[in-house]
C-alpha cells in the first residue's frame, strides 16, 4: 500500500467515464451526508498501532451539520473539549494523524479557517499540504473537481475544501478516495465553524459536561440568508436542543429560514434581554451580487440605517442578561455590525472562538480519518 | 385508390389511428407511398381491399397507436456555435428516436439566428436530417432585447416563430413592438418569461430546498409578472403570444384568465415540469438544474390541470443538450437544461395519461395539430393524418415498459436527471415523408429486402 488514503477504496474510477458513473449512481438526497454508515476500517501497515488513524474502505466526510445526529455531534464536541483541556494543561496532543497527509484546498480566501486547520493538523502529527488554488482555476479548463482529483492523486488522505459555490465539498466527495472536510461552501454550511461555536457556547455557558442546550436561546443577527455560518449553527445548536432565532431585515433574514428549524424575528431590542448568546454575522457585501466589493449592498439602503436596527452597540449590549455572551465568526466589520467596545468587551468570546477552532478541527480531522479515539 | 409504385409502399395494419384534427380514433390500416399517405382504411370493406402484395413493407400495428408525426416546437440544437453539445443532425436523430418528425429549434445559438441568412443556414443544415427542422428566429438582434430583427424577412426565409428564448424581453416598450411585428407578419411570439432583475444568480426554485442548500432562488413571481405584463400588452395588439415552459401554478391562472377575456395567448408545458419537483436538486444534483426550475407538487398539479382544461395547448421538451463537463461543474455554475427528446413521450404519458389529466387523443393533439398551428406547420399539412398529405407518422406503443439509459440517448449529450427512471410508453416507429427514420418494431416488421435505419 503505497498511498495513504487510497489503498482501501471500494471501487475505482474508470478513466473518462468517471463523471458518468458518478452522476448515474447518484441517489437524490442520500449522497454524501456526514451521517453515512461508518466505514469498514482496514489496517494499513504503517498504522498498526491502535493510537494511529487508519484508512477507511469508504472515506468518511464532514460536509454539513444538517442531519448529523446528537450522538455524533456530542462525540465530536467531547473530543474537542479533551483537546482544549490538554492544551490548557500544556500537554501535547496524541499524534493520531501521523502518517496522514492533510491538504488545504482553498478556492476562496480565508485566513483564520485555513490557519486553524493547518494548526489542527500539525498538532495531530499530520503532514500538511497548502494548496494555492485560485478561483480562476475553476473554469471549464480546470474544474474544481479536476483540481481536487489531482491533489488527491498525490496521495492525500484528507482534503479540506473551501469554495465559493454551495455544494462544492459534497460534489468533490462524490468520487473522492480521500476524506473531505467542508471548510465552507458558498452560502451552504461551514460545519467546523458550527462545532467551534457550539464548543465555545458550551464552555462559556457552563454546559461542557452535559452538552445539553435545551434551555439555551441563541440569536443569530444579520445576514443569515447569505451565511454558511448561520446554517451550520442553526442545524448544530437545534440538534443539541437550543432555540435559535435569526434576526435581521427581511432581505437578510427571510421567513423562509424557518424551514431550517429556527424562528425569524425582526426586532433585535425585543429579543436581546432573553437570549443567552448573540452571534453577530458579518454583512457579506461580496455575496450580494456586487463584485466591486464596495461597502454597499443592494439588500440594505445604507449602513447607518442597518446599524439603527441591527448593530450590536454598547447600548444594546447593556440590555443583555448578565451571563449572556457575544460571538462573531470573523472577520468583523468593526463599527458596522458590531462596535469595538462590544467586540473587545467582557461578554465577547470572539478570541475564544478562534482558539476553539483549532480544537474543533482537530476533532473533525480525527473523525473523518477514523482515528480510533473518536471513531466508535 | 391513387396510383403509387409498389416498391416504396408501406402498409400499417390494425393500429389505433388517432388524428385529432379530424377527430379520428379508430382501428384501421394506413397505406403510404411516394412520401404521402395514400389511404386510411377504417371500415371492413375498405380494409379488405388493401393487399399486402401492393406494398414493400407491412407493419403489424396491433396494439400500437398510429399518430400524425409528433412535433416539438421547442428544442435547442446548438448549431451554429455549440456543436460540442449538439448539432442539427444529431438533434434530429434524437428527435426521430423520440418519435418526433418535426422540431422547431430556438435561436440561442452563436451567432443567434437573427437574420434571414442564418435562418437559411439552419434550413440548409437540416437537409438530409432525420426529421424536419424548422427555425424559430430571434425577436431582437443578438437576443439582446434592444433592436427588432427583420421579422418579415425572417418569415420569408422560413422562420416559424420569433423568440429570444433563454432570455426574456425585459423592456415592456420593446415587448410591445415585438408583439406588433409578430402580428403583422403572422408569426407567434414565444416568451421565455423570466424577469431578469429578480433572478440574478438564481440556480433553482426559491423554496425550502434552495434555502437549505444555500442556492440562489428563482421565485415564481419572476415568471408570473412577465406573463401578466405581456397579456396586458397583447390585449391591445392581438398577436399570438405563447408562453414557453410554464413552471408556476400562478402562470397557469394568468393565462386561463386572459384566454377567458379573449386574449390570444397559449401555454406550453415541458415534460420535466409535469413529472418532477425541486427535491430532485437535492445533493446538488446539477443534472436537475433547469430553467425555469422544477418547482413544487402544487405547481406540477396545476400544470397538469392546465393541460387538462385547455389552458396549455402545446407540449415542448425544451431539449437542451450540454456536455458532461459542463454539467459536472458545481451546481451554481453548471448550465441549465435537460435533453428531452428521447424520453418525452414516456414522461408525457406519466404526467398526463397516467395521472388522468388527458386521454390519448388529447395527448396526441398536444403533440401534433396544436404545435403545428402554433408554428404555421398546419399549412404544410403537418400535424394531421390525411389522405394525400405528407406521410409523417409516429407509431407509439402505449404500454411498453422501459428504463431510460444512456444507450437510449442518441443525440450528442446525455444530460438528463431521468436516467434510470422506469417509464411506460414509447414510440416504435418514426416516419418522415414516408421514410422510416427510426424504428424498434422487431417482429412487427414484415418486409423483404429493405434496410431501415434503426
Amino acid at each position: 500500500m503505497a498511498q495513504v488514503g487510497r489503498s482501501g477504496r471500494a471501487g475505482g474510477r474508470a478513466g473518462g467515464s468517471a463523471v458518468r458513473n458518478r452522476k448515474m449512481s447518484k441517489k437524490v438526497g442520500s449522497g454524501g451526508k456526514p451521517t453515512r454508515t461508518a466505514s469498514e476500517v482496514v489496517e494499513s501497515p504503517q498504522a498498526n498501532s491502535s493510537t494511529r488513524a487508519v484508512v477507511a474502505a469508504t472515506p468518511r466526510h464532514l460536509l454539513q451539520l444538517e442531519g448529523m445526529d446528537r450522538v455524533t455531534l456530542t462525540r465530536l464536541l467531547r473530543r474537542a473539549t479533551m483537546h482544549a483541556t490538554k492544551a490548557e494543561a500544556g500537554e501535547n496532543a496524541e499524534q493520531t494523524l501521523s502518517g496522514v497527509t492533510v491538504a488545504n484546498l482553498f478556492f476562496e480566501d480565508s485566513t483564520r479557517t485555513r490557519t486553524s486547520f493547518s494548526m489542527a493538523a500539525f498538532n495531530l502529527g499530520a503532514r500538511v499540504l497548502e494548496f494555492g488554488a485560485t478561483t480562476s482555476s475553476v473554469s471549464k479548463g480546470e474544474t474544481l473537481i479536476d483540481t481536487a482529483r489531482n491533489v488527491e492523486a498525490m496521495g492525500v488522505g484528507v482534503l479540506v475544501v473551501r469554495a465559493k459555490q454551495s455544494g462544492a465539498a459534497e460534489m468533490i466527495s462524490k468520487d473522492a478516495g480521500a476524506s473531505i472536510v467542508n471548510a465552507g461552501d458558498g452560502r451552504h454550511e461551514h460545519p467546523t465553524q458550527g462545532l467551534l461555536d457550539m464548543l465555545t457556547a458550551a464552555q462559556a455557558l457552563g454546559r461542557v459536561e452535559t452538552l445539553d442546550f435545551s434551555d439555551l436561546r441563541l440569536a443569530i443577527v444579520g445576514d443569515a440568508v447569505s451565511s454558511r455560518v448561520a446554517r451550520s449553527a442553526i442545524h448544530g445548536f437545534t440538534t443539541l436542543g437550543a432555540k435559535v432565532m435569526c434576526i435581521g431585515p427581511s432581505a437578510m433574514a427571510p421567513k423562509s429560514l424557518e424551514t431550517l428549524g429556527c424562528t425569524v424575528e425582526r426586532d433585535l431590542d425585543a429579543v436581546l434581554p432573553d437570549v443567552d448568546a448573540v452571534m453577530m454575522l458579518r454583512v457579506q457585501f461580496e455575496r450580494h451580487g456586487d463584485a466591486s466589493g464596495a461597502k454597499a449592498s443592494p439588500l440594505i439602503p445604507s449602513i447607518r440605517e442597518y446599524r439603527v436596527g441591527y448593530a450590536l452597540t454598547p447600548d444594546r449590549e447593556s440590555m443583555m442578561k448578565p451571563s449572556a455572551i457575544v460571538m462573531h465568526p470573523g472577520p468583523m466589520n468593526r463599527g458596522l455590525e458590531i462596535d469595538a467596545a462590544v467586540a473587545d468587551g467582557e461578554r465577547s468570546v470572539i478570541l475564544q472562538q478562534a482558539r476553539n477552532g483549532v480544537f474543533a478541527r482537530m476533532a473533525a480531522l480525527e473523525w473523518v480519518a477514523a482515528a480510533p479515539q473518536i471513531a466508535k | 385508390m391513387p396510383s403509387h409504385t409498389a416498391s416504396d409502399g408501406v402498409l400499417i395494419t390494425g393500429a389505433r389511428i388517432i388524428d385529432p384534427a379530424s377527430k379520428l380514433d379508430k382501428i384501421g390500416d394506413v397505406v403510404v407511398a411516394g412520401g404521402l399517405i395514400r389511404q386510411i382504411a377504417i371500415s371492413k370493406s375498405e380494409r379488405k381491399q388493401i393487399s399486402p402484395g401492393e406494398v414493400a413493407m407491412v407493419i403489424d400495428g396491433e396494439g400500437l397507436i398510429a399518430s400524425p408525426g409528433l412535433i416539438d416546437p421547442h428544442v435547442h440544437l446548438r448549431e451554429p456555435g455549440f456543436e460540442y453539445k449538439e448539432t442539427i443532425e444529431s438533434g434530429a436523430r434524437a428527435a426521430a428516436a423520440g418519435g418526433f418528425t418535426a422540431v422547431c429549434c430556438m435561436p440561442n445559438t452563436s451567432p443567434a439566428l437573427d437574420t434571414p441568412e442564418l435562418v437559411r443556414f439552419a434550413k440548409d443544415r437540416a437537409d438530409g436530417a432525420a426529421c424536419r427542422v424548422f427555425a424559430v428566429a430571434a425577436a431582437t438582434k443578438g437576443r439582446k432585447g434592444e433592436e427588432l430583427t427583420e421579422s418579415r424577412l425572417l418569415a420569408m426565409a422560413g422562420a416559424v416563430g420569433l423568440s429570444d428564448d433563454g432570455d426574456c424581453i425585459a423592456s415592456a416598450g420593446m415587448m410591445g413592438r415585438v408583439l406588433s411585428a409578430c402580428r403583422d407578419v403572422g408569426l407567434a411570439f414565444m416568451q421565455h418569461a423570466q424577469e431578469p432583475t429578480m433572478t440574478k444568480g438564481a440556480a433553482m426554485h426559491a423554496g425550502t430546498v434552495s434555502t437549505r442548500l444555500g442556492l440562489g432562488g428563482w421565485p415564481r413571481a419572476a415568471e408570473e409578472i412577465i406573463v401578466e405584463r405581456d397579456v396586458r400588452l397583447n390585449a391591445g395588439i392581438g398577436a399570438h403570444y405563447h408562453v414557453q415552459h410554464i413552471s408556476s401554478a400562478g402562470t397557469c391562472e394568468i393565462i386561463r384568465r386572459a384566454r377567458r377575456e379573449g386574449i390570444n395567448v397559449t401555454g406550453e408545458a415541458s415534460p420535466h415540469h409535469l413529472v418532477a419537483t425541486h427535491e430532485m436538486c437535492e445533493g446538488y444534483n446539477a443534472l436537475a438544474k433547469v430553467n425555469p426550475p422544477l418547482r413544487e407538487t402544487s405547481d406540477m398539479k396545476a400544470l397538469r390541470e392546465a393541460v387538462a382544461d385547455g389552458v396549455v395547448t402545446v407540449l415542448g421538451t425544451d431539449h437542451a443538450p450540454h456536455s458532461a463537463d459542463e454539467k459536472a461543474l458545481p451546481f451554481e455554475e453548471a448550465p441549465f437544461g435537460f435533453v428531452g427528446l428521447e424520453s418525452a413521450v414516456a414522461l408525457y404519458v406519466e404526467g398526463l395519461i397516467a395521472s388522468g389529466a388527458v386521454d390519448w387523443p388529447r395527448l396526441i393533439a398536444l403533440l401534433t395539430i396544436e404545435p403545428a398551428k402554433l408554428c404555421g406547420l398546419d399549412r404544410m399539412g403537418l400535424g394531421r393524418l390525411v389522405v394525400g398529405g405528407p406521410a409523417d407518422i409516429t407509431l407509439i406503443d402505449p404500454d411498453e415498459q422501459w428504463t431510460l439509459t444512456r444507450d437510449d440517448l442518441v443525440g450528442q449529450s446525455w444530460n438528463t436527471p431521468f436516467l434510470g427512471r422506469e417509464l411506460i410508453g414509447r414510440p416504435s416507429l418514426t416516419m418522415v415523408a414516408g421514410r422510416v427514420q427510426h424504428q424498434r418494431l422487431g417482429e412487427r416488421l414484415g418486409s423483404a429486402g429493405i434496410v431501415f435505419p434503426s
